[in-house]
């Protein structure tokens, strides 16, 4: 007991609270411009609010109600989990092949790696609208391709199925993403102490296990960031459902965001939107949280 | 020293055995995958604007004319500028603010600090579109009038939770130990901070600009929403204005010649300060 | 750094303090009270300085939705055009696509900053619609203009709230089918009267290895293309006042031998191929391209595209329009025509009589303004300049419309979403998914009842 009150005191002399004024700046652009309008969505759930028109009736929890009832939400909960399970194992299988790839000493390294980021740095609806050439059913690049080595290309409509087209838009997300993963990996990568592989090499270990047992624990904290950086990303999905489905076909790639979004816009149903926003808010932060714990106990495990 | 090192590495590439060479192979028809989308973009963007033929044939036509249209119609050089200093400013701030929030919350030993950076991290999870109603509400309600430095406003508190949380997770593994040295020296706060703590956080701040720099770069929401004028306009609003709907078809081969044009600057930067960038990153990762 | 730090502090603790004494709900609707007071009071000092325009230098801001293409008639034209007539009235307009001029306008009408002037569209279609607008109070009422009275009953019926106009009707639009003349000739084809032979000229085209029809249903909005011309023969041909119907609850679109005929009409295009099976897959954009290139022989577009659908495309053919026969043998063949969006006053500008100044000139029928208009050729004007010299093209259309037989789109009489509901499940009822022609009609139904709101 004494002890720990000494220990406080302390600490509190190198870091007194009033550090805390550090964070203020922060806290109130926060507080004023993104926790404020959130609570403001809490109370608008509870309303028939239409985004424009401010004479509105309270309607208790008519909207939540409503939107259990349709099946809307889970049919879009379980299209978000789908895409956000593909993003943050593509993007960092990917990512992570490549920058172990462009970690050896290789001529032309800083070419491979421009090449690599370059997709993220184009607009979303610009790549949105390439890809739909790219998917082109009969005569896009890809059903050409397959035509070309003697396969039935005709036959290939990725965004036109109910089955494929959630995968689809995935895989342009992963095109567009894995560069910024691939770069958070190599500088991780690149903080490997040589001393410790060649450690590992006189030990008699092969390259694989360098890679299992030495590289990976090394870089776990890295690795957190970026599942972290992914499954957030994953969640958030809406430019492409925007660009280059509109949800569809039907409603096979309505993703949480999207369906927000047009619920608010154009259904013009703020208040149901606002509880669609608060139950997914919910389902995110339960997600990330969960994911976050887990991470966390994983890289001091490793 | 350790720049001595890595210049060593440099020049000691690794000789041209078997597994190498297929190495490079993988890795060049990797790149033609990761690239052919894109060539698609600057095949069509040489043609004119009124050649509509599949984008699918490649390089049909070699004229300027969309980069022109799209030059003329964003009226260039004054986007450029607006997304120049909205962006600049707008990262410029984060980094100032989102280290500021960082050093008390990893620092005290705290419920409250704890509390704190679970919060910031909330933020991140909640997407722009979600909340843009209320939040041009409360603009309205602060009398925040549309300029073009408006969107900056947004652009920082957006950027804050990541910024925030990227900083904690570095500044975890600065040693107390110096500060507490520099504490005993008898060094105030405000200067350990600054002098001591700051420029040991260089790798976050580097991953910051990048990743911040890029999205408020590329963001057209924002800015399309608190920007009034067209001449106030960033580029990727500027852009979005040659984007058709249904009613009105796209201009595509100007889209992406303003499409180019806009990322551009941004390829040009990667491009040069790569080495820097990477290096940067790694440096700081190393302790972590 | 410290002083910047404080300085912060201060700013935001100022934007902390003025939000909360400003507390949401007691805020948000006395804020809406006084704008209405607000719109009032100056609707009437405006009687006592009617029509009195500013000398000052000012700047009038205008947001439209569209594309800026060269040349453009909004963005470029028209504020020179401006500047000519009002040498002290600069206009600024800025343009964006649909989806995001639905958000920025929202978005600016809920933070106060909304443009002087803005397009709104007729009746209930999209998220600016002129009723729900003008509800809400945001539109200045411009009924007695003589832009309005130019534009005949029909043009100010679209733009009604409550008995009075809220924008100019800027001009007549259509939907149509636009076909291949050369692929027409080659099997001795000419342009089909009525649903039968329409099915016939596909049956026609197909058995001779020729793809009729090609749409991109990827983009679901193409399908009302089709559906609308149809229901304008099936449903409102012969009960004009079915929406209105609809909204009072009298009729449904369950009502057997109204709607579930029309997509029974249109899906049956589908189900024998005349329609690409791919068509999911494929983007409005790439349609017209496919279309273009000779490698269809018709598509349903409107008359907004009308300039994509006559670029060169791979081989050279003529092109030619027709209303699509959703008629029955026997009866009179309906078009789906509609007033365009037009212009409207937001009610909360400084410069509302100017703006009403610009509007008059730009829509007298022979300023320069005026013929500029005409001349961009995005919609048929009906009066003045240019009423006279219409698109070929365009002619049958005319035809129907001066007899009184065309229709408005459907989507303009249903709240928005009501047409978003339908693309969604008929493109599952053409994917395969189980859905149909009765589960389509019910989802309408449901959606329509949850939308519509009085």
């Amino acid at each position: 007991m004494e002890k720990k009150k000494n220990n406080k005191k302390n600490i509190s002399l190198v870091f007194p609270n009033r550090m805390y004024l550090f964070a203020v700046p922060a806290l109130l652009l926060f507080c004023v411009f993104w926790v404020f309008p959130v609570l403001q969505l809490f109370y608008y759930s509870i309303t028939n609010f239409n985004g424009i028109n401010y004479q509105y009736d309270f309607v208790g929890f008519k909207n939540y109600i409503t939107l259990f009832r349709e099946g809307t939400m889970t049919n879009s909960i379980k299209n978000t989990l789908i895409y956000a399970v593909i993003i943050v194992i593509g993007s960092n299988l990917l990512g992570l092949c490549v920058a172990m790839v462009l970690n050896i000493k290789i001529r032309g390294k800083a070419f491979f790696r421009t090449c690599a980021y370059v997709p993220a740095l184009f607009s979303a609806i610009v790549v949105g609208f390439i890809w739909s050439y790219v998917y082109m059913p009969d005569s896009g690049l890809i059903a050409s391709f397959l035509t070309l080595i003697g396969l039935d290309g005709s036959k290939f409509n990725l965004l036109g199925n109910y089955k494929t087209a959630l995968y689809g838009i995935a895989a342009v997300e992963i095109w567009k993403s894995f560069g910024t993963t691939m770069i958070i990996y190599l500088a991780g990568l690149q903080t490997v102490d040589e001393s410790l592989l060649e450690a590992g090499r006189i030990d008699g270990c092969n390259e694989w296990q360098l890679i299992k047992k030495v590289k990976l624990p090394l870089i776990s904290s890295t690795i957190t960031i970026n599942v972290i950086l992914n499954v957030i990303a994953g969640l958030k999905a809406f430019d492409y459902s925007f660009i280059m489905t509109n949800g569809g076909p039907g409603k096979s790639t309505n993703t949480l965001m999207f369906t927000i979004y047009k619920i608010a816009f154009t259904d013009q149903m703020m208040g149901k939107a606002s509880a669609f926003s608060v139950v997914s808010f919910i389902v995110i932060i339960l997600i990330t949280i969960f994911m976050l714990i887990f991470m966390n106990k994983r890289e001091v495990e490793l | 020293m350790a720049l001595g090192k890595k210049d060593k590495e440099v020049e000691r590439y690794e000789k041209l055995s078997p597994a190498i060479v297929a190495i490079y192979i993988i890795l060049i028809l990797f790149c033609i995958v990761i690239m052919a989308p894109l060539v698609i973009v600057l095949s069509s963007s040489l043609r004119e604007a009124s050649n509509m033929k599949s984008p699918l044939i490649l390089f049909s036509q070699f004229t300027l004319s969309s980069y022109i249209t799209a030059f003329r119609k964003m009226n260039y050089p004054m986007q450029f500028l607006n997304s120049f200093m909205t962006t600049g400013g707008s990262v410029f701030a984060i980094v100032c603010i989102a280290t500021m929030a960082a050093y008390p919350i990893t620092r005290i030993k705290r419920p409250l600090s704890k509390g704190l950076y679970y919060f910031f991290i909330a933020g991140l999870v909640i997407p722009a579109q979600m909340v843009i109603v209320p939040v041009a509400q409360m603009f309205g309600r602060l009398h925040i009038p549309n300029t073009r430095f408006t969107p900056m406003i947004m652009f920082i508190t957006c950027s804050l939770p990541f910024a925030t949380f990227l900083y904690a997770g570095f500044m975890k593994s600065v040693p107390v130990e110096i500060e507490e040295s520099a504490y005993l020296d008898g060094a105030s706060l405000f200067t350990r901070f600054v002098k001591i703590v700051f420029p040991l956080l260089k790798p976050a701040t580097v991953s910051t600009i990048i990743t911040q720099g890029l999205w408020i770069w590329n963001d057209y929401f924002f800015p399309m929403v608190f920007v009034s004028k067209s001449s106030q306009y960033s580029l990727p609003v500027g852009m979005i204005q040659f984007l058709g709907d249904r009613e009105n078809p796209a201009q595509w081969n100007v889209l992406f010649a303003a499409c180019i044009l806009c990322a551009l600057p941004l390829i040009i930067i990667f491009a040069i300060l790569q080495k820097q960038f990477i290096n940067g990153i790694a440096a700081g990762a190393v302790k972590g | 750094m410290k002083r910047k730090r404080i300085g912060a502090l201060a700013l935001t603790a100022v934007l902390v303090l003025s939000s909360l004494t400003g507390c949401s709900k007691a805020n948000d609707a006395g804020s809406n009270s006084t704008s209405t007071s607000e719109s009032q009071a100056t609707s009437d000092s405006k009687e006592e300085s009617a029509g009195e325009v500013t000398k000052d230098n000012i700047t009038i801001t205008m947001m439209y939705s569209g594309t800026a293409a060269e040349n453009d008639f909004e963005t470029e034209i028209l504020p020179k055009l401006v500047k000519e007539e009002f040498p002290n009235i600069t206009l600024e307009v800025t343009k964006l696509p649909d989806d995001q001029y639905y958000t920025a306008l929202k978005t600016k009408l809920a933070s106060g900053e909304c443009p002087d002037m803005i397009l709104v569209q007729p009746k209930y279609a999209g998220a600016n619609s002129v009723i729900g607008l003008a509800k809400a109070g945001y539109l200045e009422p411009l009924t007695g203009l003589k832009a309005i009275e130019l534009a005949g009953v029909a043009g100010r019926e679209s733009f009604v709230y409550e008995n009075d106009v809220y924008a100019v009707p800027s001009g007549v639009t259509m939907l149509g089918t636009y076909y291949n003349k050369n692929i027409f000739e080659e099997n001795g084809l000419s342009v089909p009267t009525n649903w039968d032979e329409f099915l016939n000229v596909c049956k026609t085209l197909k058995d001779a290895g020729i793809q009729p029809i090609v749409m991109g249903d990827k983009d679901m909005y193409v399908m009302q293309f089709g559906l609308y011309q149809i229901a304008a023969n099936q449903v409102y041909a012969k009960n004009a006042s079915f929406d209105d119907q609809l909204r009072s609850g009298e009729t449904k679109f369950t009502d057997e031998g109204t709607w579930d005929k029309v997509l029974e009409m249109y899906k049956s295009l589908y189900d024998n191929g005349y329609i690409q099976t791919s068509s999911l897959g494929l983007g409005a954009q790439q349609a017209i391209q496919k279309f273009v290139d000779g490698e269809a022989a018709m598509t349903f577009d409107g008359s907004f595209n009308a300039a994509a659908i006559t670029a060169k495309g791979a081989v050279e053919f003529e092109r030619g329009y027709f209303p699509l026969p959703g008629n029955d043998a026997g009866t009179d063949l309906y078009a789906a025509m509609a007033m365009g969006a037009g212009p409207a006053i937001y009610s909360g500008s400084k410069y509302i009589e100017e703006c009403k100044a610009i509007l008059e000139k730009w829509f007298d029928g022979e300023s320069d303004i005026y013929k500029a208009y005409a001349d961009s050729g995005r919609f048929v004007v009906t009066y003045g300049y240019g009423a006279d010299k219409v698109n070929p093209l365009f002619q049958p259309f005319i035809d129907l419309y001066n007899d009184g037989k065309s229709f408005y789109w459907c989507n303009q009489g249903w709240p928005a979403g009501t047409e978003t509901e339908m693309e969604a499940l008929f493109s599952e009822a053409i994917g395969g998914q189980g859905t149909s022609v009765s589960d389509i009609v019910n989802g309408m139904q449901m959606k329509f009842q949850e939308l519509y709101t009085e």
